[in-house]
């Protein structure tokens, strides 16, 4: 309601906007780009003091009443402004020249912005130059490599999916650490989902609020690091149209893993004595390599997008529209996401003292997943046919399993079962008695995927509308009333054909939930010169109120394919749910800064949430830097050499409430079902209610130096930080005497630790050939200081494979634990089949007596390595040669480790742990692999991230089509991608299963593969 | 419009925003409730006793790993992981399955402790000695899980915090015994019968049935005669004459006390039937070639039952009419009348190896002739061993969680475990007769908890 008054009120005082101005003469002018000649069209130019001013045309020129001894101001982005003192000049032309000073840059904070250049705390900014020409799909992964101290992880990169993020390490025990989101100054949670809901075309920059002084403004959520994403504004000017638009080819790098039937057949020839075995002569009467899994499974796609946006304004009302479609079919097999974009921003000045501004977002997107994890696709029997054909169908077996393909007709699903029992010398299929090949039960894997449909579809809306009234130049007050909307809807269908069970698994699922966030949200802001003192000054209040409520519906028992919805005949069970959480919140913050010298900054939070005790309701997160600016001191402000060099230092506190539930502080019981007739609802407790719940607390320190030299020529930054993160927030184990398994408390510390580096060099600037080259780096060192009384804990993922984990104060907070392996295999003489399943060995492995005692048991497990990087980098280089641009992107990750269990399922088709013969000598000598540091590899890797190479036509040439800007371009995504010595798998980077637990971090199970992409982009402006 | 205008809705933002005190961020839970809102009358006391049978529905799901796998019955199928431990009677203290299972059996007895901390708002006095009974029925039948399952554990009679150290050590399982004679024979009493009350829930039969396996297992074996004499002449109860009614036929008179199921429902059903009859994906439950090989061929009626025709390693017993595989409906019997009768024989042979009583050679052999077996003499000149009892109890209650504590209860576990183990190639250990305590339940105690020997 709030916002359609406002949005009817901001267009009703657009209308009344008038312009007088009555002045001695007009003066022709026009503005031109320094380097290039080009005119700039959209130049603001004003006569200072005044109400009087205009905008350059499309070709630059201008027209405006002045008079003798006015004093003009011209200014365009990323220009710098320039003054003209009016004597009596009828016409003028001005060249502004580049800004190529970053430190003039003007940096988001959170509630307000400031100058680089005076910044204490750490906050790294990425401007979106060619962030939008980078072939994918979401915002995240187009960051990777742009922000030191940021690693972004493809842990499974199927499409849609979101990469892992982590701000400087992993800080809570119990949960993800996901960083704050916050999108043109409205925290919007620390949901993945909206990195995937945004278009890229429509983000003017990114900045990274990374230690706790920058991030604690945002209080109980800054914990894990602050994404602030700062949308485009319209700019004064004529109206522009853009079209962005690019379509990539995306490939998955052929990883040669699966042994082929020819391989075997002379692998078996080579070990057994020249014989063939009776199941390797009837795989090859039946065609050998009939499949390649991989390139079924792991089938490419093509990612298109395509942006039209307009872009305009006058003086006092700017504007900016966009549509935006994006189209990526992902690598695998079905995986694919779509989303549509639609947005409009608009901010106006309607007083002199009054600006108003509305924006409202809204995108659609759908998800198609890749059903299955990769390993379990392509872990298939080479010989598998996909189809029955013609030649095929007359091997399957009509008998077996009472007769359960009896009908089997060309054109169905191959199943390895099918094959069973064919009588090499009959030349038939037996109904027992005959060769059996099969090696699982398991129905096709292409049925697995095709008759399989998981798809997840959003809605979200969020609009934000603002009002500031300026009391005077330096005193402003601005309310802001924002809304949130998000829509999800997850489907699953499991068909009749889907599963080795049939239609006795068939399955319907259907959830959905709507989330609702509203945010209130008042500032006071000063900002005061008084001489050489500069204050600017926030004191807010905000208020948000979240809701969500659910429904899930399951049906099954379903006969055909045909109705995938869920009708009351098939409906087994559903149930819906509320809950709601509000957040109070009073924060305050001074930026003191005396002659660009002396820099602080204080500023303190208070957030008082309903999902905490009332002995800990609220949460106090105060921080504090300073910096000072030697260059600017007398002794330094003529050096040729040093042109900046600031040191400051930062300490704050901030906080996390993530992961824990609404209610958790409460002793809830929740209603339970029996299946004994003719009785009520049972209820029962779920959890123990702590009073005392409160938020975990992230403790920083963090000083650095940034310096620039030679006048700009080369920078650098440099940061060093300890994160302590304490109170944490924690399931902690309680004997299961008590009822429960765990209780939420407030114990626990670890430590990340590290440094930043960033350094930058303009090594050619020259008016038609420039390179610059950036390089960043970082390093983290995760430990696990206190475990609250479990120091020891193991852990693992899968009950059927419990490859282990340690939890050890001192160590990673997740350490791979177990036994190393020595370098002796069991003979294959020992082996029970060595021959049967294609590139069959062992399960088992020799390993090491690492105490010495002669016996190899638990005692000889030790720790095997961690799942974090010891560095991560990335070096950028931007070369433009007249019309020609290049830039390309080299980026790495050295030291971190993966559990991969990939291998397991793929080359060892054995399940039995008993897969050597009963007269094996060594059994008390040899563990299964997965215990071992056999599966744990080498996840470093060095990738050619992105290339871009592009050329823009000249002026004159595409004038005649009504065009100011035709650019065309060829990118590159991975192009390049050296793995560490001894991974083998699709991708290092994978880390899919377990990850939600930060102990077991760093478990590989079929993640989606790395894949390159190659993308032809345009961008046309007109 | 005027500054003041503006002024004045900037005031009232203020205002309105400096009055969101503590208050308002006090919110009640919607789709659950706060403890300190309930358990206030009848109803609500009842709704604690119904959770109770919520959480034995947790406790069947996967006992079969720790009494049939362990045993010569079954095995786990693809010999892998946790599930592969348990057939080599040789199971890890960071098992999976061990640790659920104390868990969830320490869960009833939380919420029978619960139910029993609040009967006293309970106004209605026939229902207030049923909500008892039953609480102490089901707190006895989970600590006779435990004590079978672990030997000494902690004896937890009360609703007990996370800071209540006393509780966390393991007490001697005769105290532990202790409580469950004394729960038992409270419940009996408490208890209504049969007919007073819905199928399912608790009854005074109930009781004393489990009452005389708990005696049987203490050897105390005449007080286990006067329970089991009495529950053979209760008219409520009488054996099926079909031996697959009993599991197919559900609600059926043979049962003293089950736990019920639903078809097709995402909360009320099982999946045990999936992963023992279908074979699953894990494979679990799966016959051994010595149980398959020690079936009588003249056993074809309980054969019916006993082997999938599909598939003679998986078990016919509980086989699924759901619609879908995974949500099963079949009861899970945890007492009926063919154990009472076998246990009357048992109870009667009094720890001997044998016995001549024609009263106890009656009890076997009504067992037997419903299958139409051959039977012993009932004219005294017969004699039934031990031996014979035992087998007749592995066949008719083949996989409903009796024979691994049948086989201690005869004191022939190290004999015919040991024989088993040697033939599937592992060796026997008498300490893996009892499960090692939960690795995860040793590290949260302090050091309280001590294991057992041998892990």
């Amino acid at each position: 309601m709030t916002l359609k008054i406002k949005l009817v009120l901001i267009i009703v005082l657009m209308l009344n906007i008038s312009l007088a101005a009555q002045n001695d003469y007009t003066v022709k002018g026009s503005v031109v780009s320094k380097s290039d000649n080009l005119p700039i069209p959209g130049a603001a130019v004003i006569v200072k003091e005044s109400n009087n001013g205009t905008s350059t045309d499309f070709d630059g020129n201008f027209e405006l009443q002045v008079k003798k001894g006015d004093i003009l101001q011209v200014s365009y982005l990323g220009y710098i402004s320039q003054l003209i003192t009016i004597n009596s000049q009828t016409k003028i032309t001005i060249s502004l020249v580049v800004d190529t000073n970053e430190l003039d840059e003007v940096v988001v904070i959170g509630y307000g912005t400031q100058k680089k250049a005076n910044l204490t705390g750490s906050i790294s900014k990425v401007t979106n130059k060619t962030l939008d020409q980078i072939p994918v799909a979401r915002v995240d992964d187009a960051l990777i490599g742009q922000v030191a101290g940021v690693n972004i992880q493809m842990t499974n990169p199927a499409a849609g999916e979101a990469p892992s993020i982590r701000i400087r390490g992993q800080g809570s025990i119990s949960f993800e650490s996901n960083p704050l989101i916050v999108v043109d100054g409205i925290a919007v949670g620390n949901d993945a989902d909206y990195l995937s809901s945004i278009d890229m075309n429509d983000v003017e920059s990114l900045e990274v609020l990374k230690d706790a002084s920058s991030s604690s403004i945002y209080g109980s959520r800054g914990a894990n690091g602050i994404i602030m994403i700062t949308t485009k504004r319209g700019r004064e000017g004529p109206v522009k149209f853009s079209y962005n638009t690019y379509l990539g080819v995306k490939s998955v790098p052929d990883s040669e893993q699966l042994t082929t039937v020819k391989d075997w057949t002379e692998f078996v020839l080579a070990n057994n004595g020249g014989v063939m075995t009776d199941r390797l002569t009837y795989i090859n009467l039946l065609g050998g390599d009939n499949t390649n899994w991989e390139e079924v499974m792991m089938d490419g796609g093509i990612i298109q997008s395509h942006n039209l946006s307009i872009r305009g304004g006058t003086r006092n009302t700017k504007f900016n529209a966009s549509l935006g479609y994006l189209d990526d079919e992902g690598v695998l097999l079905t995986d694919n996401f779509e989303k549509i974009n639609l947005r409009l921003r608009v901010d106006s000045k309607i007083r002199e003292n009054v600006k108003m501004g509305v924006s409202i977002n809204t995108s659609l997107t759908e998800q198609r997943k890749f059903p299955l994890r990769s390993q379990d696709a392509i872990r298939q029997s080479p010989w598998t046919p996909l189809y029955l054909t013609e030649e095929n169908i007359q091997f399957v077996n009509r008998f077996r399993e009472n007769g359960r393909w009896a009908d089997a007709q060309v054109g169905d699903y191959a199943v390895e079962r099918m094959f069973d029992d064919y009588d090499l010398d009959a030349g038939m299929p037996v109904p027992s008695g005959g060769t059996d090949i099969s090696t699982t039960s398991s129905t096709s894997a292409l049925a697995k995927v095709l008759e399989r449909d998981y798809r997840r579809y959003q809605t979200k809306v969020y609009a934000n509308t603002y009002l500031q009234y300026n009391f005077n130049d330096d005193l402003y007050f601005k309310q802001t009333v924002a809304g949130d909307y998000r829509f999800t809807k997850n489907t699953r269908w499991l068909g009749i054909q889907a599963t080795r069970n049939g239609a006795g698994d068939s399955k319907s699922t259907r959830s959905s939930s709507v989330d609702y966030h509203t945010i209130l949200e008042s500032t006071l802001n000063l900002n005061k010169n008084i001489k050489d003192h500069k204050i600017v000054g926030l004191l807010g209040f905000a208020y948000e109120y979240w809701q969500r409520e659910g429904t899930s519906l399951t049906g099954i028992g379903y006969d055909s394919d045909i109705i995938q919805t869920i009708p009351a005949s098939n409906l087994s069970g559903g149930y819906t749910y509320e809950t709601e959480e509000k957040l109070a919140s009073y924060f305050a913050r001074v930026n003191y800064d005396y002659n660009n010298r002396y820099l602080v900054s204080l500023s303190v939070r208070a957030d008082g949430s309903s999902k905490f005790g009332p002995n800990n309701k609220f949460g106090f997160f105060p921080a504090a830097s300073v910096g000072w600016r030697i260059s600017n001191e007398k002794f330094l402000a003529d050096s040729k050499v040093i042109s900046e060099l600031k040191l400051r230092t930062s300490y704050g506190i901030t906080g996390s409430n993530s992961g824990i539930g609404r209610y958790d502080y409460l002793g809830l019981i929740e209603p339970v079902g029996t299946a004994i007739d003719g009785v009520g609802t049972g209820y029962n407790p779920i959890n123990i209610a702590n009073d005392d719940l409160k938020w975990e607390k992230l403790v920083e320190f963090n000083p650095g130096i940034d310096a620039s030299f030679f006048g700009g020529v080369f920078g650098l930054s440099v940061d060093y930080y300890i994160r302590t993160s304490k109170d944490l927030l924690l399931y902690l184990p309680v004997p299961g005497v008590t009822g429960f398994e765990s209780a939420l408390v407030n114990k626990g510390e670890v430590k990340n630790e590290g440094f930043e580096l960033e350094l930058n060099s303009r090594n050619i600037t020259r008016d038609n050939f420039t390179w610059t080259t950036t390089g960043l780096l970082s390093r983290n060192k995760n430990t696990l200081v206190d475990f609250a009384g479990s120091d020891g804990l193991i852990s693992s993922v899968d009950p059927k494979r419990p490859s282990e984990w340690i939890a050890l104060e001192g160590q990673p907070l997740s350490t791979f634990y177990g036994y190393v392996t020595s370098d002796q295999e069991i003979d294959l003489e020992y082996l029970r089949n060595p021959f049967y399943p294609i590139n069959a060995n062992a399960q088992d492995t020799y390993v090491k007596d690492l105490n010495g005692d002669g016996i190899i048991d638990t005692d000889d497990r030790t720790v095997l390595g961690d799942p974090y990087p010891d560095f991560v980098w990335s070096l950028t280089n931007n070369l433009k040669y007249k019309n020609l641009d290049l830039s390309f992107m080299f980026q790495g990750s050295h030291g971190a480790e993966v559990r991969n269990i990939d291998q397991q399922y793929i080359n060892n088709q054995f399940t039995s742990n008993m897969d050597y013969i009963s007269t094996f000598p060594d059994k008390d000598l040899v563990v299964q692999k997965i215990f071992t540091d056999r599966i744990i590899m080498d996840a470093s890797y060095v990738a050619l991230r992105n290339v871009n190479f592009g050329y823009q036509f000249n002026r004159e040439l595409i004038e005649k089509l009504n065009m100011r800007k035709l650019r065309i371009y060829v990118a590159a995504q991975n192009l390049l991608y050296i793995k560490g010595n001894g991974y083998v798998g699709f991708n290092p980077e994978g880390i899919n299963e377990g990850f939600r637990n930060p102990l077991t971090y760093g478990y590989q199970r079929g993640a989606s593969p790395i894949y390159s992409t190659i993308s032809f982009g345009l961008n046309v402006e007109f | 419009m005027k500054n003041y205008i503006y002024i004045s809705l900037i005031l009232t933002t203020c205002l309105f925003l400096s009055s969101c005190g503590e208050d308002e961020l006090e919110l009640a839970p919607q789709s659950e409730i706060a403890e300190t809102n309930f358990y206030n009358n009848d109803r609500e006391v009842e709704g604690a006793v119904l959770a109770i049978y919520d959480g034995l529905q947790e406790l069947a799901l996967r006992e079969f790993a720790l009494t049939e796998m362990r045993s010569d019955n079954t095995k786990s199928r693809s010999n892998e992981g946790d599930w592969a431990q348990f057939d080599q009677l040789n199971v890890a203290p960071t098992n999976y399955a061990v640790g659920l299972y104390w868990s969830v059996n320490y869960n009833v007895i939380f919420r029978a402790n619960t139910v029993l901390a609040h009967l006293d708002v309970v106004q209605n006095e026939t229902a207030k000695d049923q909500f008892e009974g039953e609480a102490k029925f089901t707190r006895a039948l989970a600590n006779f899980n435990l004590v079978q399952a672990y030997g000494d554990v902690p004896l937890i009679d009360q609703v007990v915090g996370i800071t209540d150290a006393d509780y966390f050590d393991r007490d001697d399982k005769n105290l532990v015994l202790a409580l469950i004679v004394s729960d038992l024979k409270e419940a009996k009493e408490l208890l209504p019968t049969k007919t007073g009350t819905e199928f399912g829930r608790a009854t005074s039969a109930a009781a004393a049935a489990l009452l005389a396996k708990v005696y049987l297992t203490q050897k105390n074996y005449s007080e286990a005669k006067v329970l089991l004499n009495e529950l053979i002449v209760d008219s409520n109860y009488s054996l099926e004459d079909d031996y697959s009614d009993i599991f197919y036929s559900e609600g059926n008179d043979e049962i003293l006390f089950a736990i019920p199921y639903y078809d097709d429902d995402s909360e009320e059903s099982q999946d045990f039937s999936f992963e023992m009859s279908l074979g699953g994906g894990t494979g679990l439950n799966f016959l051994t070639s010595d149980f398959v090989n020690s079936a009588d061929p003249t056993d074809t009626e309980r054969a019916e039952v006993l082997f999938n025709p599909l598939d003679t390693y998986t078990i016919a017993k509980f086989l699924t009419s759901s619609s879908n595989a995974r949500l099963c409906g079949n009861d899970w019997i945890v007492l009926r009348m063919a154990d009472v009768y076998l246990m009357h024989a048992e109870a009667i042979m009094n720890g001997n190896n044998f016995t001549e009583d024609v009263r106890a050679i009656e009890s076997y052999n009504i067992i037997r002739a419903r299958v139409s077996l051959s039977t012993l003499p009932e004219d005294g000149t017969a004699q039934l061993t031990k031996e014979v009892l035992l087998y007749e109890r592995r066949m008719e209650l083949a996989f409903e969680n009796h024979r691994f504590y049948d086989l201690i209860r005869f004191d022939l576990a190290d004999e015919i475990l040991g024989d088993y183990l040697t033939s599937t190639g592992y060796t026997y250990n008498p300490n893996g007769l009892l499960l090692p305590i939960p690795q995860s339940e040793i590290n949260v105690s302090d050091g309280l908890l001590t294991q057992n020997p041998g892990y």
